[in-house]
């Protein structure tokens, strides 16, 4: 859609670095967000029941997050894979990946057996079974793509870039 | 359109998508929808679709309020048994599992009242496998109650139960089940009628409910008296040393 005037301007190698890391970092956030939301969108009492098995909301609310977490999901990683809205989709899967890092390390250090639920699934399982560090780790990785977007939230091939650029 | 115009804004505004406004509607967006969303899904799972019925009676043979378990063994625990509470899902194999184990154990003891057995049928694996086999078992079994066979019935479900996750169970097999607990006559008329119309539908939707703020969110989960003991559950002597230790 660029005019024919509006030559584009050939970005410096560094910026174009930036730009195809923002890539990755959106694709990835969007993909996992994407993955995670519609294992879970067709079993709303399950979600809700995971979310309960984190014993942090009241069971009333958790049961409301657990309904809301899928779709949310998959809405924010649809619009990140697409690049549209790329700053405000990763505040929200940003703080999204804040909360479960926090919600999983309060049930370790609480010492729960759960399944996080994160692609499905969730409930008690046994300790042995659990997988705490690993969650987190992915979760903290996933912050750190959508902090990344929020600062520069400039990405390559995005729909932000073809319509607002 | 002036092309130098607008680039001069273009050199001008930083590139990197729209303005901070669009961006706060979009977030504003997104969570509006989640809250709706929620509202709507929530709304929907409490007008109660389980099993697809309308009765709120509480069966036979429930304690500890409305949302507790059917007390197995009525009138047979001595003075000083501890209570016993069993969380099993009809459909979840590991249930299964520990009935062959140490069902036998505690289905004696439940008889010798040396315990109060106290079963929660629980029904969230329907949510999981996306059938409504573990609701119906569990109506099934509320009704049994009524009949005065739950233990009975409890048996006779988890015998049978299927060897495939999700298969589930099929009227017929319900109705088979109940032959097979003893219930006969009148007795299975009345039973017959109360499964079909999922008498007991909010109660076994309750029993879930009151589990997990509980804090019960897997099966098996054994309690005695008010202890999880899921864990050191490994053959039946251990079970039964750990109820005797729990006498006093």
């Amino acid at each position: 859609m660029s005019e024919p005037g509006a030559e584009p301007v050939g970005p410096p190698g560094r910026a174009r670095l930036a730009d195809l890391i923002g890539l990755l970092a959106r694709l990835t956030l969007g993909v996992v967000l994407m993955v995670a939301g519609g294992l879970k969108v067709t079993s709303p009492k399950v979600s809700a029941m995971a979310v309960r098995a984190f014993q942090i909301l009241p069971y009333d609310l958790a049961g409301y997050v657990g309904y809301a977490l899928p779709v949310l999901e998959v809405a924010v990683g649809l619009l990140l894979v697409a690049g549209l809205f790329t700053r405000a989709a990763a505040v929200v899967g940003g703080l999204l990946m804040l909360a479960f890092v926090i919600g999983i390390i309060s049930a370790w250090t609480r010492g729960l057996s759960i399944d996080c639920g994160c692609f499905g699934g969730g409930g008690t399982i046994a300790a042995s079974q659990t997988q705490y560090l690993s969650d987190v780790l992915r979760d903290v990785g996933l912050t750190a793509c959508a902090a990344w977007l929020v600062v520069r939230p400039r990405t390559a091939y995005s729909l932000d870039d073809r319509l607002f650029g | 359109m002036r092309p130098d115009a607008s680039k001069k804004i273009a050199t001008v505004t930083p590139k990197g998508g729209p303005n901070p406004i669009v961006i706060g509607a979009v977030i504003a967006v997104l969570v509006v929808v989640a809250v709706v969303v929620a509202i709507l899904v929530g709304n929907n799972s409490k007008s109660g679709s389980d099993a697809g019925a309308s009765g709120s009676s509480t069966p036979a043979g429930v304690v500890g309020g409305d949302a507790g378990g059917i007390l197995a063994n009525p009138g047979a625990a001595k003075g000083k048994a501890p209570t016993l509470d069993t969380y099993e899902d009809f459909q979840c194999p590991q249930c299964g599992e520990l009935e062959k184990t140490l069902g036998p154990a505690i289905t004696a003891m439940a008889k010798a009242g040396q315990i109060k057995l106290v079963v929660h049928t629980l029904s969230f694996l329907d949510g999981n496998l996306k059938n409504d086999s573990s609701s119906r078992a569990a109506n099934a079994a509320a009704c049994a109650s009524d009949a005065g066979k739950f233990l009975e019935y409890h048996g006779a479900v988890f015998a049978a139960q299927p060897a495939q996750e999700g298969a589930g169970y099929t009227d017929a097999q319900l109705t088979e089940f109940a032959k097979t607990a003893g219930i006969t006559g009148p007795a299975l008329t009345t039973w017959q009628k109360c499964t079909s119309s999922g008498q007991h539908a909010e109660y076994v939707t309750a029993v879930q409910t009151g589990a997990e703020k509980a804090g019960v969110f897997s099966t098996p989960t054994v309690k005695l008296n008010g202890k999880d003991i899921s864990k050191t559950l490994t053959t039946a002597d251990a079970l039964v040393a750990t109820v005797k230790a729990a006498t006093s």
